[in-house]
C-alpha cells in the first residue's frame, strides 16, 4: 500500500484535469469572433446578469431574515416536544431534488394549489418560493450551532446585569451571529446564483432568465456555441467573484449540528417562538405534503407500469451511485494525505489540498458542461458521453461536501490512532479492517448517500446532453412538466422524491452501521 | 466507437425493463411532444405504419418544433433519427443548410395545400394558421386585429411560445414582424407586460391556458375544433386579425446518417397517403397536406377564415431569424 502525501497528488492532478480542461477548452475552443463578441454588450446579456445577481439577493435576503429568527426561536424553544421533529424536517430539502420542489411549490402556491398566491408563479415569485424552500431550512442549520456557541457564562451574566430582550440581542446573540453570518449569506447566495433547475422550470421566458439558464438556452435553444462560451465565462468570473469574498469570510459553521437546546434556566421563551417555528415548519412541509398528495392522486399505477419510467429511474440509480462512489473515494484519497501531513506539521500544505479539493463548487456545472461540449464535439457526440460526463460532474459537485463531512472525522482519528497504529505494526488491510473503517464509516456513510441522491436528483448537465437513450428520472420529469402533463410529472416526482429518501436512509445505514 | 450510454442503457433495460427484443427494425422518428401525445396522432400513426410496415416505429417527442431542429444539430451524423417530423416552412431552408438530409425522391401527387410543393428534401404532412384562442365566456369582445391586440394597454392577458423552441413562437414572431415590420420591436415591448409567461412548446402554454392562467393562447385558427368535437365545447374561439394570419406547412425529411433510408421513404410515403392523412383534422388538429376539403369533419366549416395568408419566404426567414430573435429578445426583456 503507498504511504503517505504520494495518493493524493494523481487524484489533484486528475481533479485540476477534469475541471481545468474543460475551462481551457471555454477560453480556447470556443472559435469567438468579433461579431459575436458584440453579444457582451446587449442588453440580453445584461438582464441575464442583472436578474441573476437579483433575483440571488432577494432569495438569500428572504431565506436569511427568517432563518434568524427561527434559529434564535429554536435556540430559545427549550425542549419543546416535536424539536428533533423540525430540525429533522429541516434537513429533508437538502436531499430534494429540484424539479422536484418545484412541483411541490406549484402545488402549494400556484393557481391550482392549496394556497395560490394569485399571481402567476412563472417567474421571479416562483423563483424566489423555491429556493427560500431550499435554503431558509438550510440557513436555519447552519446558523442555529451559532447560539449554541455562546458560553453558558455570558448568559449567566447577561442574566446578572438583568439585559433586556434587545440588549441581550445586542451584547450577546449578535456578536456571536456576526461571526458566521457572511458566510452562510455567501453560501446561500452562490447556490442562488447557480440555481439552475428552479429557473429552468419556473423563468417565465427571457424576461427571468439567469446567466445559468442562458447559457443552456444558447446551446438548446440557438444552438449557438460561441455564445454559450461567453455566457458560461461571465458566469465564471461572477462566481470567482463570490468564491474570493467567502474564503475572506470563510468561517462556515460545521454542517453536523448538536440538537441540544441551549441550557434550561438560560433562556426566556418568547411567545412568538413555537408559532414561528410552526410557520417555517408548514412552508417546508406543505410542498413536501402537496407532491405526495398529487403523486398518489395522479395516475400511479399506468405509470408504475411503464418502462420507460424505471429505466430512467435505473438510469438515475446507476449514477447516483457512480458518483458516490468516485467522489467518496476521491475524497477519502485526498483526505488521507491531508490529515498525514497535518499530523507531520504541515498544515498549510494540508490546507491546500482540501481548499483545491473544495474549490471546485466555484465552477458551475452548466459551464463544465459547455466546456465539456466545446472540448468533446469535434471528436465525439457528447451526447454517447452523457453518463460518464454527468457521473463526473455530480461526483465533482459532490467532493466538497465529502471534504467537509469526512474531513474532520479523519484528522480526529488519525490524531489519536496513528501512533497506536504504529506502534502495533498494523497497516494496509488489516490497520483498514480494525482500525479505521469502524471509526470513519459512520461519515463515509454520510458521504456517499449525500452525494448519491444528489446526482440521482441533478437536472444540469443531463439537460443539456440527455437524449432518449440517457433520459434520468429527473430529466423525464421536466419532460413530463414541458408537455403539460402535470399528473403524469406528479408521479415521477412522487417516485424520486421516494427513491432519494430511501437511499439516503439507507445508505446512511448500510455503510454508516446501524447507529449512523 | 464504444459508446459508454449504449453500452449503459443496453445493459440497464436488460436489468430493468425485462427482456429486450431485436428481431424487428426500428425506425426512430423524432416530433414535437404534442405530436407524440395519447390525443394526438402519434399512437394512431404508429399502430397504422406497424401494421404494414413489420417494423418498429418510435416517434420521440422532443419539446417543440424548433426544437427538433436544434437537437439535431447538436447531434449532427450521431443522431440516432431516421425521419425528422414536425419543423415547419420557415426552418427548412435553415435544416437543408445543415447538410443532414437525404432527397426523399417521392411525388406529392394530391396536395391539398394552398400553393404547389416543390422540395427535394421535404414533404408537407398538414397546414395551418396561426390564432390567439381565447374563451367567449371570459373574453366577450376579442381584439379585431394584431394591431388592437398590441396597442390595447389593458388588452387581454397572453400565453406565447419561445421562438427559439417552437414553431408556433417562431410563427408569431415573423407574423408581428409582418404586420409591424421595423416597428416590430416596439410593439413586443407593448406586448411584453401581458404575456403571462413564455413557453418552450406548445403543450404547456396550451395547458396553462385550458387551467385558465391567461385570456388567450397562441394556438391556431383549426383548434376549436378540437373543442368543438373532442368535447362538444362552442365556448373556445379563435380570434380572427383583419390583417391576415401567418401560415405554418409542416413538414417531415428523411435523415442522411439513416441506417434504415427504405423504411424511413415507406414511412413518407405513408404519411402522405390517406390513412395517415385522415388521422390528421380530428387528432393534430390542423388541415391535411394531401386530402380533399370534402373529407374535413363539418365543424371545421365553422372555424373562422384566416384569409389573407401571410408567410416569408423561407430563405429570407433563414437569412434574418437570428437577427429578428435577438430584437425579440431585446424587447421583450427590456
Amino acid at each position: 500500500m503507498i504511504r503517505g502525501p504520494v495518493s493524493a497528488y494523481p487524484v489533484l492532478a486528475l481533479l485540476a484535469l477534469v475541471t481545468l480542461a474543460p475551462l481551457a477548452g471555454l477560453l480556447g475552443g470556443g472559435r469567438l469572433e468579433t461579431a459575436d463578441l458584440a453579444f457582451w454588450n446587449s442588453a440580453y446579456v445584461w438582464r441575464a446578469l442583472r436578474f441573476s445577481l437579483w433575483q440571488a439577493t432577494l432569495s438569500t435576503a428572504l431565506s436569511l431574515a427568517p432563518a434568524i429568527l427561527v434559529a434564535r426561536a429554536l435556540a430559545h424553544a427549550g425542549d419543546f416536544t416535536g424539536r428533533a421533529f423540525v430540525l429533522r424536517l429541516f434537513a429533508v430539502p437538502l436531499v430534494v431534488p429540484a424539479v422536484v420542489a418545484v412541483m411541490g411549490v406549484v402545488g402549494v402556491y400556484g393557481s391550482q394549489g392549496w394556497l395560490p398566491l394569485g399571481r402567476s408563479l412563472y417567474g421571479l415569485n416562483g423563483i424566489l418560493l423555491a429556493h427560500v424552500f431550499f435554503n431558509l431550512p438550510l440557513a436555519v442549520r447552519l446558523l442555529l450551532p451559532l447560539w449554541q456557541s455562546i458560553p453558558a457564562h455570558h448568559w449567566q451574566l447577561g442574566e446578572q446585569l438583568g439585559f433586556d430582550v434587545r440588549q441581550r440581542w445586542r451584547h450577546l446573540e449578535w456578536p456571536a451571529l456576526r461571526e458566521g453570518l457572511p458566510g452562510v449569506a455567501l453560501l446561500v447566495f452562490m447556490l442562488c446564483l447557480t440555481s439552475f433547475a428552479v429557473v429552468l422550470t419556473l423563468g417565465g421566458g427571457p424576461r427571468s432568465t439567469t446567466l445559468e439558464v442562458a447559457i443552456y438556452q444558447s446551446l438548446r435553444f440557438d444552438f449557438d456555441p460561441p455564445r454559450a462560451v461567453i455566457l458560461a465565462l461571465l458566469q465564471l468570473g461572477l462566481c470567482v467573484l463570490v468564491a474570493l469574498a467567502t474564503l475572506r469570510w470563510q468561517r462556515l459553521p460545521e454542517v453536523e449540528i448538536d440538537t441540544a437546546p441551549i441550557l434550561a434556566g438560560q433562556h426566556r421563551r418568547s411567545r412568538a417562538a413555537l408559532p414561528l417555528i410552526m410557520i417555517a415548519a408548514l412552508f417546508v412541509a406543505l410542498p413536501l405534503a402537496a407532491l405526495t398528495l398529487d403523486a398518489l392522486r395522479g395516475p400511479a399505477l399506468e405509470m408504475l407500469g411503464r418502462p420507460r419510467l424505471w429505466r430512467a429511474a435505473g438510469i438515475s440509480l446507476a449514477i447516483g451511485f457512480c458518483a458516490a462512489f468516485v467522489a467518496t473515494l476521491a475524497g477519502w484519497l485526498l483526505l488521507r494525505t491531508s490529515a498525514d501531513l497535518a499530523r507531520r506539521g504541515r498544515a498549510e500544505r494540508a490546507g491546500w489540498i482540501e481548499t483545491g479539493a473544495s474549490v471546485v463548487y466555484v465552477v458551475p456545472p452548466l459551464v463544465l458542461g459547455t466546456g465539456y461540449f466545446v472540448l468533446l464535439s469535434p471528436y465525439v457526440s457528447p451526447f454517447d458521453w452523457v453518463l460518464p460526463l454527468v457521473i463526473g460532474v455530480n461526483a465533482l459537485m459532490g467532493l466538497p461536501f465529502v471534504i467537509r463531512c469526512l474531513g474532520p472525522a479523519l484528522r480526529q482519528h488519525q490524531a489519536r490512532h496513528e501512533w497506536l497504529c504504529q506502534s502495533l505494526g498494523l497497516r494496509g488491510w488489516a490497520r483498514w479492517r480494525w482500525i479505521d473503517w469502524p471509526v470513519l464509516r459512520r461519515a463515509f456513510g454520510l458521504s456517499a448517500a449525500m452525494v448519491c441522491v444528489l446526482a440521482m436528483g441533478d437536472l444540469g448537465v443531463i439537460a443539456l446532453f440527455g437524449s432518449s437513450d440517457s433520459t434520468t428520472l429527473p430529466l423525464l420529469l421536466y419532460q413530463q412538466l414541458g408537455a403539460y402533463r402535470t399528473d403524469e410529472a406528479a408521479v415521477s416526482a412522487g417516485l424520486l422524491l421516494l427513491l432519494c429518501l430511501a437511499l439516503f436512509w439507507l445508505i446512511e445505514r448500510v455503510i454508516g452501521g446501524r447507529d449512523a | 466507437m464504444f459508446s459508454f450510454t449504449r453500452f449503459f442503457a443496453v445493459a440497464l433495460a436488460c436489468l430493468f425493463a425485462g427482456v429486450v427484443s431485436a428481431a424487428q427494425p426500428t425506425l426512430v422518428v423524432y416530433t414535437y411532444d404534442s405530436f407524440t401525445s395519447e390525443w394526438g396522432p402519434g399512437p394512431q400513426v404508429e399502430a397504422a405504419f406497424e401494421k404494414s410496415c413489420n417494423c418498429d416505429l418510435q416517434l420521440l417527442g422532443l419539446e417543440d418544433g424548433v426544437s427538433i431542429l436544434n437537437r439535431l444539430r447538436l447531434e449532427g451524423d450521431a443522431s440516432k433519427a431516421d425521419v425528422l417530423l414536425g419543423i415547419d416552412t420557415n426552418l427548412t431552408a435553415e435544416a437543408r443548410a445543415t447538410g443532414l438530409f437525404a432527397e426523399h425522391g417521392l411525388r406529392m401527387n394530391s396536395s391539398a395545400l394552398p400553393e404547389s410543393w416543390q422540395d427535394d428534401l421535404f414533404l408537407p404532412y398538414d397546414y395551418g394558421y396561426f390564432a390567439f384562442v381565447y374563451n367567449r365566456e371570459r373574453l366577450p369582445d376579442p381584439p379585431l386585429s394584431l394591431r388592437q391586440l398590441v396597442e390595447a394597454g389593458d388588452g387581454p392577458t397572453l400565453l406565447i411560445q419561445d421562438p427559439r423552441t417552437s414553431t408556433p413562437g417562431l410563427g408569431l414572431l415573423l407574423w408581428m414582424k409582418n404586420v409591424f415590420g421595423d416597428d416590430a420591436a416596439t410593439a413586443w415591448a407593448q406586448l411584453a407586460p401581458r404575456i403571462v409567461t413564455v413557453s418552450k412548446g406548445w403543450s404547456e402554454a396550451y395547458g396553462l391556458f385550458l387551467d385558465g392562467e391567461a385570456d388567450m393562447v397562441l394556438s391556431y385558427s383549426t383548434s376549436p375544433a378540437y373543442h368543438m368535437i373532442a368535447e362538444q365545447d362552442r365556448r373556445f374561439a379563435a380570434a380572427r386579425f383583419s390583417e391576415g394570419h401567418y401560415q405554418q406547412i409542416e413538414v417531415a425529411g428523411m435523415l442522411k446518417s439513416s441506417k434504415q433510408k427504405p423504411l424511413a421513404r415507406e414511412f413518407l410515403q405513408f404519411m402522405l397517403g390517406s390513412e395517415f392523412q385522415r388521422i390528421i383534422p380530428t387528432t393534430n388538429w390542423m388541415y391535411p397536406a394531401a386530402l380533399p376539403a370534402t373529407e374535413l369533419p363539418p365543424e371545421f366549416s365553422d372555424l373562422i377564415d384566416p384569409s389573407p395568408a401571410l408567410l416569408f419566404d423561407d430563405q429570407q426567414v433563414a437569412r434574418e431569424r437570428r437577427g429578428w430573435i435577438d430584437e425579440w429578445l431585446e424587447a421583450v426583456t427590456r
